[in-house]
């Protein structure tokens, strides 16, 4: 891919700090991806959010593959690139849905990103990207182990960064405690370190 | 289109196809390997010396660093940072502090600015020479390591001159630089810049026409551009195949827009091509550090002391009530960022490192995440592997250059 047919660099200096340009139009109506979107999937479109110009689109979870594909292979739009895919809690935000499944893409030849989006509960699952992006294995095989959010159509859907293991629920669930439901004692300390502050134990002479 | 869910079939030679019984060995590399740089564990499925599968077992140094950061005020997580990866630590406080400065919409000063530039790509070829080092030693060039790791030495040096660490620096601040700069660093970095391109001619002189290296590394781990695009590969394993995507160019951030550098690209997409593409970036690293040295305010504001987001300057503090009173509260609750989620990214030396946070107007975030390039590189090792050599499987781990504190987080 050589640098004819990228686009060009956007203006130096813009006047806010965050006033980057590199996320599109900041009015939603006026975003390519929004109103593409919005047009192909009229019932599957929630909203469209800018926050510090960052584009985020919320779709319904069971077209978000579709979603992304239409994004992926629009010609005009060639979000081609999954930079990253993760998950966030949201239990003390808002009643339902639980996790909000978070979907960065970026387009090489176009320099823009995109934020898009969908609300999923425990127990549902999302349409799994690996068809779409080989690099989303590992992403939602990371978003499995720490949210427990069950990606349909992945092909190796098991813990990567805990033990396989691992009986203690899924860590960066908001319920899940800083230091996990168990205590264990570690190497050299005769008993569990205590989970206040304060007197923790001697080590062992 | 390759569909990715299926394993990738593996080319057998015919001899070996028309074998009966498949003699399958699994091997264990790892996680306590000379080679796996760190704590990684790769089991091998063998067929004689041939990887027929090849599966990375990750996780143990998994400390919770995002976790951590949801129970951590903002400031407060910038030693964290230096935690993921360590042998470039500046640029991981980059990604963070740039993320945060986002979300709060504040800008640091000029000159804070230039020397956060010059802190990440001096890091930059701090974690190219590391890369180097240990590379070059997993393929049997031992006496490379030595000569990177003696002039890694004397950006540590620079690091430990201006902050006092050489390792987890904890350098980069929320709105800026709250130390000043010492009047010698400066001349120490010119001294640097002029001496590295000498000691790269060193390290060139060693491996690129050295045709044992060139046995081990060229034709080895090709990934064509669109599987490393696929495979979403960020840095050196991108360009190394041709895909020009670099973040300081694509979307500059800082005072990249203003600096001439230019982007190395490979062409075949092999461990030879992302080799060339790393040594030339340490070249123009030096660059960049040249022209902002030369581009730099010889002095000047280092941090952001109008804004409400930035801990008040001492001297202030003990002379005027109200930046008191911002000190005490700075200190004992944190700042409140609004609410609402940005992400930022920035090229680290091993990639796009981005950091997604989301605020929900109290002073610890929400969810902080970090999008580890070495995590995200690091899987299309299987890809790679497929097919190879066992002894190629050492090359291949080199060359995405991981580094286990950030794959893990």
């Amino acid at each position: 891919m050589s640098d004819e047919q990228q686009a060009p660099v956007p203006a130096l200096r813009p006047r806010e700090p965050w006033q980057t340009g590199y996320w599109g139009p900041t009015n939603p109506d006026e975003h390519p991806a929004v109103i593409a979107v919005r047009q192909r999937f009229a019932e599957a479109f929630e909203e469209a959010v800018t926050f510090r110009d960052e584009m985020t689109i919320r779709v319904k979870r069971e077209a978000l593959r579709e979603v992304v594909a239409f994004l992926r292979d629009h010609p005009e739009l060639r979000y081609n690139h999954l930079t990253d895919l993760t998950a966030v809690d949201m239990l003390n935000l808002r009643d339902e849905p639980r996790f909000d499944v978070v979907v960065q893409l970026y387009s090489i030849p176009r320099r823009q990103r995109l934020r898009v989006k969908c609300g999923v509960n425990d127990g549902e699952t999302v349409p799994s990207l690996v068809p779409l992006f080989a690099g989303a294995n590992w992403l939602e095989r990371e978003c499995y182990d720490m949210f427990g959010i069950v990606f349909e159509g992945h092909p190796d859907l098991r813990r990567i960064l805990l033990p396989d293991d691992w009986d203690e629920g899924h860590p960066l669930r908001k319920e899940y405690p800083l230091r996990g439901y168990r205590d264990y004692v570690q190497p050299g300390f005769e008993r569990p370190a205590p989970r206040v502050r304060g007197s923790l134990p001697r080590p062992r002479p | 289109m390759i569909d990715f869910t299926q394993p990738t079939p593996v080319l057998l030679s015919e001899e070996r196809q028309i074998t009966e019984t498949r003699r399958e060995l699994v091997l264990n590399m790892g996680p306590q390997h000379p080679s796996t740089h760190g704590v990684l564990r790769v089991r091998l499925t063998l067929e004689g010396e041939m990887v027929v599968a090849c599966d990375p077992v990750i996780g143990y140094l998994h400390r919770g660093v995002e976790k951590l950061g949801e129970s951590h005020r903002y400031a407060q997580i910038v030693p964290w940072t230096d935690r993921t990866d360590y042998v470039a630590a500046p640029s991981n406080n980059l990604g963070y502090v740039l993320a945060v400065e986002k979300l709060c919409g504040i800008e640091a000063p000029e000159r804070a600015q230039y020397w956060r530039m010059i802190m990440a790509e001096l890091a930059r070829i701090a974690s190219h020479l590391v890369w180097l080092g240990t590379h070059a030693l997993d393929i049997g060039a031992l006496s490379v390591s030595l000569y990177t790791f003696r002039d890694r030495e004397l950006i540590l040096d620079i690091f430990e001159k201006f902050c006092g660490a050489r390792l987890t620096t904890n350098m980069m601040e929320i709105g800026g630089f709250s130390r000043q700069i010492p009047p010698a660093l400066p001349e120490m970095v010119r001294d640097f810049c002029r001496y590295l391109p000498k000691a790269i001619r060193e390290y060139e002189d060693l491996l690129t026409e050295n045709p044992i290296w060139l046995a081990r590394t060229k034709g080895v781990g090709i990934v064509e551009p669109e599987i490393a695009i696929s495979y979403s590969l960020t840095g050196a394993c991108l360009r190394g195949s041709g895909v020009n995507y670099d973040v300081r160019k694509a979307m500059p951030y800082l005072l990249y827009d203003r600096i001439d550098f230019a982007v190395p690209l490979g062409t075949h997409g092999d461990v030879y091509d992302r080799y060339l593409v790393r040594v030339e970036e340490m070249r123009q690293s030096i660059r960049i550090i040249e022209q902002c040295l030369d581009q730099v305010p010889a002095d000047g504001p280092l941090m952001a002391y109008e804004s409400n987001y930035v801990i008040p300057p001492h001297e202030r503090v003990m002379t005027t009530a109200e930046d008191m009173q911002r000190h005490f509260i700075w200190v004992i609750k944190g700042f409140s960022p609004p609410k609402g989620e940005v992400y930022h990214a920035v090229e680290h030396s091993k990639g796009e490192l981005g950091y997604y946070i989301v605020s929900d107007g109290s002073p610890i975030p929400y969810r902080m995440r970090i999008r580890s390039p070495d995590f995200v590189n690091l899987q299309s090792l299987p890809y790679m592997a497929q097919g190879a050599m066992l002894a190629d499987v050492v090359a291949l781990i080199g060359t995405i250059d991981i580094v286990l504190g950030s794959v893990d987080r």
